[in-house]
């Protein structure tokens, strides 16, 4: 401060600009500490905790798949993350099917055939237009009343399964080990499965890149794909987990076995999907339109077909641009799946609010919403940020 | 059937007068141009429906999907849906317990807002022939669904009246002329101002007097009021904040960051269970006003990162050039950053705004406000509708459709014509 | 260069202008609408004394809710805030006219008839936020069949008046889908009402009997939807509820309602906890017109039997002198000894309620010949029912 002083001389304090810098963030920190103070004084904290949460919950959820929580033993914490996971599932499967109809409608909006570029456009107008609420409880109506029902369910080979009560498919289960092991092997040779992936995508990059140095070929995808097959047979001998497929059976009224998707996540799910993949469609479609139109040209004189253009030349590069959009879409869905209160679909959101509506707490209830969703929010974007990283590490 | 008239060949077209140029050389599209219609639309067919195999297939299919579709929507809207579900509720679903005795309040603001429109259409754009044919098939649209039923003929007169007010106030401005002088810039500045307090006059005729109590608000009538103050009181939150972030203060940019951060973290379900169970504690006040105030702040913290990401989209120079003329901070932003860096940001705005109209359902949702979709859920509850729930979200989805889609369209129509969000 | 248009700084100043103007705008709303304010005002007074209270006596400061007097509240206001339900035929439900009518708000009317204060029925039919919205403040009393449990009595802040409707949990299922009690249940796809007792019951019953089902939880109205449409096998609810809204289908008779309850089901207005004298008006408001139904006083005979009570019982309950002598209040001071006869005058006697609102889908069956099948519940006493009003004397 003495320094500045000097240097700054005959300037009052007043007006010297380190001074007033301070001054103006003391005032903005006092103001902001009332209002936080208000804030804090005027809530009900009189019975503020998070104990609640670890009594009985008093109420059994049915969108399970892989858990078996009842309502009367499971504490509310067991059954909120039931919530959590139902909520993750709709989430992984909606942000992976937008982004292939986004991908397929952005594309075909620019197609050069008119009536596949104009359907393009009209489910891009249809589904970014209207609100997501409406267009999920829309779905729902449609499968309850337009499927048929279970007396009368569509029966193909006994293989699917569907009616209004949701499609019934076969799905591998694990059914005991070969050598005796008991059935969690199968989340250990997954395990090993992902490890396997990771270094065989870690061994293709270090051969292309020897490949792109020396200009010699060093067959990166079959080394990466022997790795990887090589690491799956010889785990799966080891452990000896057997996996069956187990075919839907229909016993009376009710699926058994195989999997099971209902109709609230399918109408869930549905309505992420369009929605989002309307938007996706437009970032897709300005994209593409944003790279110089000489990547087409180049592309066609040197002879590449509708599709290698396509695939080869111009989606790779328009990914890098639509990457940090794209993410934003898939944080929205996150939020988005939130909507699957008002379709019966027992998500974090839908099992919080019933939580809140037996115990009270609603400030913590909040609490652990938000919190909930914030840690998704983060894990897409760290998930989004090494793939942007990749992506435009690989820039030639 | 007719015969059609014969094609005149070139050779009978009348010669042009003796005297005059015997042969004009047109370029080479506009002589493709002159070419009879029959071989351009050949030519057209050809080149964007058949170009080559895969292209056929593609058409073919494209073609068989979309007729399923077009069937598949007659056969819906004309033979299996009963409609009357909507114009049985019409009321319900338009107003719902909006007192029916003050009606005219709804219809003097509807002719209003109309009427502004008008003017701001006739000041800043020009209405083509699409959008007056969207205005009479809008119109048609509600006229049909008045038209049943035990409605009197006076609303039916009054919607006339607003779509009237609506040219009324366009032909007020559109002969004016564009180029800039005072007389422009007054013309603007006295729509612009009439815009900006059409929201609170709207409010005024709704409730004084007798009117309306914010309770009564209801219907398709509470989207049209909670969409304007989520879109006006989220930008006027959101400038402070992007200001805030872009600040090198510090703790200014922390604590705008951690708010606008946080509060897009969460879903705007979230931010309403906080309006019906937590606010109240904090400032009280009825639910509806809570409603206003959780839009506001949810909207404004996401507007704030597009106002933000117009400011750092200035190049510094702009910054450098206002402090060179001799400009303080205050004066700069006023001046200088803030308008242009308003202008780039005008798309994503806008795109927040369809976004915040649409997300007007979700008061519905957990919150007791019973707003258009709510009421239709109202509707469908009622023994003889219990069938027809996909024609009352059918029609719940048409209906913020028109609006969204009018909302989109005439952004990108003043975008197009101001040249916003080029840089 | 190009300096920025005109039109970008007139863009900042509209929109400081519409913030400006938006505000201006709440300010006159506000003005407008001095109802709020006085019940600001009200609160504000309120919390003050109750504040004061808990300093005179410590002891207050545990029994928590410093709202404190709502029929004060109320009639300053002039407008009793009523949540009902809008979804539920015969109960609450919202007509074609935006109107709503039912059992529920029936008794509405006659608290503020009694109150003489206007009625503005608020939406109360998300299970999950009702009694959020009572503790709040947003709604003055709950009538919107909500049952009485001793969790809700002690954990919501909420206390309940006098039973209105007595029913149990029962279950419908589909005609001809072979299950005629929830023994035959097991696996099957139940459709409940999420954040209601039915729930809780659901899963207690189902672990008693050691079967499993898969909840499908949603508001009342799309669990019904999803039951109709063949989503689940079964639907459980409350048995009026049931039978109210099984009963105004067309196809009614594809459905079956059982015979077996799994739990009672006593509807009670609710009221915010530590407010006696607002709980004493709407629990004696009931009982007065069940006491009426039994003494034979109707909407139509008020009048008569007030300006010439035939006992003094009568007298009493109608708050008129008998045969010149005084007139009690028993204590209503509040809201005056004739609060019973303004609530009749408006909507009739209980047993006229009933049979306005509920009895064509739920007969009443008041009589003791009647067929031993149908429910009574709700009829008084003497014709085998539990409808029974506290001597109000």
């Amino acid at each position: 401060m003495s320094a500045q002083a000097q240097h700054s001389g005959d300037v009052p304090l007043f007006y010297r600009r380190g001074f007033r810098n301070v001054l103006q963030q003391a005032i903005y920190v006092a103001a902001t500490a009332i209002v936080a103070w208000y804030v804090y004084t005027s809530l009900d904290l009189r019975d503020f905790g998070f104990g609640f949460l670890s009594e009985p919950a008093g109420f059994a959820v049915g969108s399970q798949w892989l858990t078996e929580v009842d309502g009367v033993t499971s504490s509310r914490l067991e059954i909120y993350l039931v919530g959590v996971w139902a909520s993750l599932r709709a989430v992984m499967v909606a942000i992976l099917l937008s982004t292939v109809v986004g991908v397929f409608i952005g594309v075909a909006r620019l197609s050069s055939n008119f009536l596949l570029s104009k359907m393009a456009t009209l489910f891009v107008e249809i589904f970014r237009n209207t609100p997501l609420l409406v267009q999920v409880v829309l779905w729902y109506a449609v499968l309850l009343v337009g499927a048929p029902v279970i007396q009368d369910v569509v029966n193909v080979g006994d293989f699917f399964f569907l009616s209004n009560r949701g499609i019934a498919i076969p799905w591998p289960v694990p059914s005991g080990g070969l050598w005796g092991v008991p059935d969690w092997f199968v989340g250990v040779w997954v395990l090993v499965l992902i490890a396997a992936a990771l270094v065989a995508m870690r061994v293709r990059a270090s051969r292309q890149e020897i490949e792109r140095e020396t200009g010699q070929p060093h067959y990166p995808n079959r080394w990466a794909f022997s790795i990887f097959a090589g690491a799956a047979l010889i785990s799966f001998l080891l452990l000896g987990v057997v996996v069956s497929i187990d075919r839907p059976i229909l016993d009376g009224t009710q699926y058994a076995e195989g999997m099971v998707i209902k109709p609230e996540f399918a109408a869930l799910v549905l309505g992420l999907t369009a929605y989002t993949g309307a938007f996706i469609a437009e970032i897709v479609r300005g994209s593409i339109q944003a790279l110089p139109r000489g990547q087409t040209e180049a592309a066609n004189a040197i002879g590449l077909s509708g599709y290698q253009r396509l695939t080869l030349i111009i989606l790779p590069q328009a990914l890098r641009q639509m990457i940090p959009s794209v993410t934003n879409q898939y944080l929205n869905v996150n939020k988005n799946s939130s909507l699957a209160y008002a379709v019966l679909y027992d998500d974090l959101f839908r099992v919080a609010t019933v939580i809140q509506n037996k115990a009270g707490h609603a400030l913590e209830m909040f609490f652990v919403i938000i919190v909930t969703y914030m840690i998704i929010s983060f894990a897409i974007s760290a998930v989004m940020n090494v793939f942007n990283a990749r992506v435009t590490a690989n820039r030639l | 059937m007719s015969e059609l008239p014969p094609i005149p060949r070139p050779e009978q077209l009348p010669l042009p007068p003796a005297g005059g140029p015997r042969k004009i050389i047109l370029p080479p599209h506009r002589e493709r141009a002159r070419r009879p219609w029959r071989i351009r639309a050949r030519e057209w067919v050809n080149r964007n429906l058949f170009p080559s195999l895969t292209g056929t297939i593609l058409t073919l299919v494209s073609a068989g999907f979309l007729g399923v579709l077009f069937i598949g929507v007659v056969w819906f809207v004309f033979f299996d849906a009963n409609w009357n579900v909507i114009t049985a509720n019409r009321w319900l679903l338009f107003a719902g317990s909006f007192p029916r005795e003050e009606a005219w309040r709804l219809w003097t603001s509807i002719a209003l807002v109309m009427f502004l429109i008008g003017l701001a259409y006739g000041t800043w754009s020009s209405l083509g022939r699409r959008d007056s044919l969207f205005i009479v098939l809008t119109g048609g649209f509600v006229i049909f669904l008045m038209a049943h039923g035990d409605a009197t003929i006076w609303s039916s007169i009054w919607f006339l009246a607003a779509i009237g007010f609506l040219y009324f106030g366009y032909y007020l401005t559109v002969w004016m002329p564009r180029e800039t002088s005072p007389r422009r810039v007054l013309q603007q500045r006295v729509v612009g101002g009439l815009l900006a307090i059409s929201l609170p006059l709207v409010l005024v005729i709704l409730m004084v007097a007798g009117g309306a109590n914010t309770r009564q608000f209801d219907g398709f009538v509470l989207n049209l009021i909670l969409a304007p103050v989520g879109i006006v009181g989220g930008l006027v939150v959101a400038i402070p904040l992007a200001l805030g972030r872009a600040s090198n203060m510090k703790t200014i940019k922390w604590t705008c960051t951690a708010y606008i951060e946080v509060v897009r973290g969460a879903p705007l379900l979230g931010w309403l269970f906080v309006a019906l169970f937590i606010l109240d504690d904090i400032m009280g006040g009825d639910l509806i006003i809570r409603t206003m105030v959780v839009l506001a702040v949810f909207t404004g913290a996401y507007m704030a990162e597009y106002i933000r990401g117009g400011l750092q989209a200035l190049p510094r120079g702009q910054y450098e050039a206002a402090q060179a003329v001799g400009l303080n901070k205050l004066q700069s932003m006023q001046l200088i950053i803030l308008p242009q860096a308003l202008r780039i940001s005008i798309p994503p705005i806008v795109g927040q705004a369809i976004a915040i109209w649409k997300d007007t359902t979700l008061v519905t949702v957990i919150l007791t406000l019973r707003e258009l979709k709510g009421n239709a859920d109202s509707a469908i509850a009622q023994s003889e509708f219990i069938p027809d729930r996909i024609e009352a979200y059918v029609f719940v989805a048409v209906v913020f459709w028109v609006v969204a889609f009018m909302m989109s369209r005439v952004s990108q129509r003043v975008e197009r014509a101001q040249g916003i969000g080029e840089r | 260069m190009r300096w920025p248009s005109l039109k970008g700084r007139r863009l900042v100043s509209a929109l400081l202008f519409a913030g400006a103007a938006l505000i201006a705008g709440a300010v006159i709303g506000a003005c407008t609408s001095d109802e709020d304010q006085q019940q600001a005002q009200a609160v504000e007074q309120q919390q003050a004394m109750q504040q004061q209270q808990q300093q005179d006596q410590p002891q207050a400061q545990v029994s928590g809710d410093p709202r404190g007097n709502t029929v004060q509240l109320v009639k300053d206001r002039g407008i009793l805030k009523c949540g009902v339900k809008q979804t539920q035929p015969l109960f609450g439900f919202r007509e074609p006219d935006g109107s709503v009518v039912g059992f529920d708000v029936d008794f509405c009317k006659a608290i503020a008839e009694a109150l003489e204060v206007d009625l503005e029925l608020i939406d109360a039919s998300d299970a999950s936020t009702r009694f959020e919205l009572l503790a709040n403040g947003n709604i003055d009393v709950l009538i919107r069949t909500t049952t009485i449990t001793a969790s809700r009595d002690r954990e919501l802040g909420v206390d309940f008046a006098q039973t209105t409707f007595y029913t149990g949990q029962g279950f419908a299922v589909h005609a001809g889908a072979g299950i005629n009690s929830t023994a035959d249940m097991g696996g099957s796809t139940i459709c409940v009402q999420s954040g209601t007792t039915t729930e809780q019951n659901l899963a207690d019953h189902f672990t008693d009997l050691g079967l499993s089902y898969t909840p499908l939880g949603g508001s009342d109205q799309e669990t019904q939807d999803a039951f109709l449409a063949g989503r689940c096998d079964v639907w459980t609810a409350d048995q009026s509820n049931l039978a109210s809204r099984i009963g105004v289908l067309e196809n009614a008779s594809d459905f079956v309602i059982l015979g077996e309850l799994i739990s009672k089901e006593p509807l009670a207005p609710g009221v915010r906890d530590y407010d006696s004298e607002f709980k004493d008006v709407v629990n004696w408001v009931v009982h007065g017109l069940i006491a009426a139904e039994e003494m034979g006083i109707n909407k139509a005979n008020v009048a008569a039997m007030a300006s010439n009570p035939p006992n003094t019982a009568v007298a009493r309950l109608l708050g008129v002198p008998f045969e010149g002598g005084e007139v009690s209040t028993l204590g209503f001071d509040s809201v005056g000894a004739q609060f019973i006869q303004r609530a009749l005058i408006a909507v009739g006697n209980y047993g006229e309620i009933y049979e306005n609102n509920v009895g064509d889908a739920v007969p009443r069956a008041c009589s003791l010949n009647a067929l031993a099948s149908e429910d009574k519940s709700n009829c008084p006493p003497g014709t085998g029912g539990i409808q029974y009003a506290l001597p109000y004397r």
